[in-house]
């Protein structure tokens, strides 16, 4: 469609052997500088200061340098690492380079910067700090596919008036008198037009650098693989999900914010340059060759998490994130595939998680039953599809944007009503505000999840347990959404989101099929809600509300969907883990977490409305859409070409 | 039932209230079939923007002096945001599909309501809104706040403002043209994209109208003020059937006049002696809503129009 002239020349004028030896030097010598000493005191997070003896950043400086290193080795056609780089395309080893930096960039930034000044740097840390700088540059002096002319954009020109706007403010609100009950206000309005004038200066400067660097994509065809045998092709799945697994434990355990960052940092640009390489294509070409093995390693990557812990302090945290995710799971099947806009569906998760509370035996619960786990789950499931039938039932037959608006409603009428249900306001079912508390841990089989066992020598703590009970929960629902969306349902379901009349004019009953994925989707979410109430012990009306500082609740549970990519499995799995673990890790961040995200999701919406791990189809349908619209076409392509 | 006429005043100020914030929803609804759940949020930031005004003012100064004033700050604060948050934040998406847009006003949302709990300061709790003093006046066996006075005089004034500005003005017919085609309305020579502005615009104004109205009503504004009252004003737009402005107002009334009989009749039916009474007037609002779609899905004033494909 755009024929985008390409060209493959050097950002910065280097002999491409030239600018290759300093690419490969600057990789070894961040790779180097892990075994050396950063700083001189213990007092940086994570004791950067032995020599030979990695720590936290330093490992990450390793990683990231090793992998510029082969990557950089694969596309020079270096014979034995030419797989590191089936696509050939140099953009790779500039992604890669760019992760180099970023790591040591922000190690040395912020060591700098929480000891106060770069005299804490030991000579490792100059070192870091010139290896990442010399692999950018000479990442950038190789030939880089790149496109022939990228016009300058500049942001809408009346926004420059900001820039001497921001100083005025300034010093009108210093004339105003201190004790004036507005002058706070003015203070942190001048705040906001200097945050507002750096934006602007920065997007300006963005589409500079986006003119300058003017990378593109050429289509490089991959070549056949190498016919393996197969058992080989088996063992590179089972390599590649060990290592998902290494670096999502990696992730999952980190102790302290900055390396949190760090990891953020560097897989972001990996994961870039993983892409432009080629290696995850040929992954994905091995993978859909090998499905149930695939899928089998997944699962027992996931399994064996709780037996690479010693403590329960992060299954804890994995197992919170599996709820969270199996339930953007289940409203991916409402959302991603049949296009329903649900934003009330975490009060699916309240219904399950109450049912099983109020069936669980707990004293504070007004119906004294003990109904045994299945048949709790049973119970929690069905109650939730019922709502989802009841609110479905009217709402489905009208136009789509009605459902969004009354599942919202609901969402807030079921929090209201648990609330309300307290004795005063109303009958006493749940205790209003308290919640019900004292949910007894689960036994089955005589085997009690709460207490710890020993297996194969490790010790698995309670949550560890829940963890194992809730993977399979887990594995249930991929298993519903990949049978079902693969089947005659699944592509109905697609047919309506895409264009309902169309859909019905081919005789697929739109009312009784939109009913079906919306009570499928809040059957799921009451299954997840009956075990999250006997994880958590206490089920409360807080818990499930529209937007909160934590998930789970509507909004994120929504943006894990589409932050992960509509109607895949693995893009709600992915997008609710980087939910869930951004603000568990980032704490210094909590005042300003969900002002963060706000403007996330803005911004996510304009560059990448399709998610990270883009649907194939849908990615199209997204591209074909903005291209009209844009005759330019710049930040289309530039999508296309990170995808 | 003595208090009948008492309770549908109360019905009627509380429906102006969400018919003026519903008026913003159902504009931008019939030009871009865009649900702006970001419109509540633009209610909260004229709220606060008037609140400015009023602090900004010297101490003792008269509220009938005041009142205009931060009318006029509320306005214009909440018009920039709305005007800003088109021009960045939806218009880039305007032939993006349907969801993208509705995540940017998801976003919008919680990103207005933060950066005023974050920065606005001492907003993390509510903040005193002044009222109008004076002792409440009765008619008859109904008493009507004094500060009730504005939203009563306003609300009528709006309406009929914006009736001659759409059915009258040269813009207002250049609105109507862009909602019922919007191709064809280009081909006629109308820049569909200042229309657009102009309804977000237009909607933005009367929200910081229905702010100013609901601070004095409450005595407060706080950063989640927006929320339900935005939800309430698109039930109400829903219920008078989208797209259609006076349908907005209507739906509000009913949507007034339901939640204040439900809060005051429902516990004296039989068995539902628990149900009654504040806590649950918002259960009963919804209610309604799914009630009304079942029997008249396009809404008390709305036609039935086809899906766009």
């Amino acid at each position: 469609m755009t024929t985008t002239t390409t060209e493959t020349t050097p950002v910065i004028p280097l002999p491409a052997r030239a600018a290759a030896a300093l690419t490969g030097l600057g990789a070894l010598a961040t790779a180097a500088s892990a075994a050396m000493a950063w700083t001189w005191t213990s007092d940086f997070p994570g004791d950067l200061t032995f020599y030979g003896s990695p720590a936290g950043l330093q490992w990450l400086a390793l990683a990231a340098g090793l992998l510029t290193l082969v990557v950089l080795l694969g596309s020079q056609g270096v014979p034995g690492l030419r797989w590191a780089t089936p696509a050939g395309s140099n953009n790779a080893v500039l992604y890669a380079a760019t992760g180099t930096l970023a790591v040591s960039v922000y190690s040395v930034a912020s060591i700098a910067v929480e000891l106060d000044g770069l005299v804490n740097l030991e000579p490792g840390g100059w070192v870091l700090a010139a290896g990442g700088l010399i692999t950018v540059l000479g990442a950038l002096g190789l030939p880089l596919d790149r496109r022939t002319a990228v016009p300058l954009r500049i942001v809408d020109k009346r926004l420059f008036l900001l820039v001497p706007a921001a100083p005025l403010v300034w010093f009108g609100t210093h004339a105003i008198p201190e004790d004036k009950p507005v002058a706070p206000v003015l203070t942190a309005l001048a705040g906001g037009v200097a945050i507002a004038t750096g934006a602007v200066l920065l997007v300006q400067l963005g589409h500079l650098a986006n003119t300058w660097l003017r990378l593109g994509k050429i289509e490089r065809p991959l070549d056949a693989p190498r016919a393996l045998p197969s058992w080989v092709e088996v063992l590179v799945i089972i390599v590649a999900f060990g290592l998902g697994l290494f670096a999502i434990t990696f992730g999952i355990d980190t102790e302290y914010g900055e390396l949190f960052i760090g990891c953020l940092l560097f897989a972001g640009p990996t994961l870039a340059a993983l892409t432009k390489s080629g290696l995850i294509a040929r992954l994905r070409a091995l993978t859909v060759k090998h499905r149930p093995v695939t899928t089998g390693a997944a699962f027992a990557a996931a399994a064996s998490f709780p037996f690479t812990q010693s403590s329960d302090q992060y299954t804890s945290v994995a197992t919170n994130i599996l709820i969270f995710a199996t339930v953007a799971l289940g409203l991916n099947i409402v959302v991603g595939l049949a296009g329903l806009l649900d934003l009330g569906y975490v009060a699916f998760l309240g219904v399950g998680a109450y049912s099983a509370a109020l069936v669980s035996g707990s004293p504070a619960s007004p119906i004294h039953v003990q109904f045994p786990f299945w048949a709790a789950m049973l119970t929690g499931a069905a109650v939730s599809m019922i709502f989802g039938v009841i609110i479905g039932a009217p709402t489905l037959r009208l136009r789509g944007d009605y459902l969004a608006i009354v599942t919202l409603g609901f969402g807030e009428i079921f929090r209201i009503t648990m609330l309300n249900l307290n004795g005063t306001t109303g009958p006493k079912v749940t205790n209003g505000s308290n919640g019900i508390p004292r949910i007894p841990d689960l036994e089955i089989f005589g085997f009690d999840l709460g207490k710890p066992h020993t297996v194969a020598g490790i010790e698995l703590g309670r949550f560890s347990n829940y963890y194992l009970l809730m993977l399979l929960v887990t594995a249930v629902v991929v298993l519903i959404f990949a049978r079902v969306g693969n089947s005659r349902i699944g592509r109905a379901w697609v047919a309506i989101r895409e264009d309902e009349t169309a859909a019905e004019a081919m005789g697929i009953n739109g009312f009784r099929l939109k009913l079906l994925a919306f009570a499928l989707g809040a059957c799921l979410a009451g299954l997840a809600g009956t075990v999250q109430a006997h994880v958590s012990y206490t089920v409360t009306p807080d818990q499930y509300t529209f937007a909160e500082a934590l998930p789970p609740n509507s909004a994120f549970l929504l943006a894990a969907v589409i932050l992960g990519g509509m109607g895949t499995i693995s893009g709600p799995l992915a997008g609710a883990t980087l939910l869930f673990l951004i603000p568990k890790k980032l704490e210094f961040l909590a005042d300003y977490q969900l002002l963060a995200f706000g403007a996330a999701l803005i911004v996510l919406m304009r560059v990448r409305p399709e998610g990270l791990i883009p649907n194939r189809r849908q990615q199209l349908e997204f591209h074909e859409a903005a291209i009209p619209a844009q005759p330019t076409g710049e930040p289309t392509a530039l999508t296309k070409a990170g995808a | 039932m003595h208090d009948l006429p008492q309770q549908l005043a109360n019905g009627l100020i509380l429906g102006a209230l969400y018919g003026l914030v519903a008026i913003g929803y159902t504009m931008v609804y019939g030009i871009v079939q865009l649900i702006n759940f970001a419109h509540g949020e633009i209610v909260m930031v004229g709220g606060f923007g008037a609140l400015t005004a009023y602090l900004a003012l010297p101490g003792g100064t008269t509220l009938w002096l005041a009142l205009p004033l931060m009318l006029i700050a509320g306005v214009l604060v909440s018009t920039l945001t709305a005007v800003a948050a088109e021009r960045f934040a939806y218009r880039p998406l305007r032939n993006a599909p349907r969801l993208a847009p509705l995540i940017t006003a998801i976003g919008l949302s919680i990103f207005l309501q933060q950066l005023v709990f974050s920065f606005y300061p001492d907003a993390k709790k509510a903040r005193v809104f002044p009222k109008i003093p004076g002792d409440p006046f009765s008619l008859g066996s109904v008493t009507i706040q004094r500060s009730d006075l504005f939203l009563i005089i306003a609300a009528p004034l709006c309406m009929l403002a914006l009736g001659w500005f759409v059915t009258r003005t040269r813009s207002g017919r250049a609105m109507q043209a862009t909602s019922q085609d919007p191709d064809t309305a280009k081909l006629m020579g109308i820049d569909t994209d200042r229309i657009i502005v102009m309804a977000f615009a237009i909607g933005a104004a009367f929200a910081a109208v229905a702010a100013v109205a609901y601070g004095l009503r409450s005595g407060q504004v706080d950063f989640r003020m927006g929320f339900i009252l935005g939800l309430k004003a698109f039930t109400a737009a829903v219920l008078g059937g989208i797209g259609n402005i006076y349908g907005a107002m209507l739906g509000g009334l009913a949507l007034g006049l339901a939640e204040a009989l439900a809060t005051g009749y429902i516990q004296h039916l039989p068995g539902m002696h628990l149900f009654g009474g504040g806590a649950w007037k918002d259960v009963w609002a919804f209610v309604l809503l799914i009630l009304v779609l079942l029997v008249r899905p396009q809404g008390l004033l709305g036609e039935r129009v086809a899906d766009r494909a």
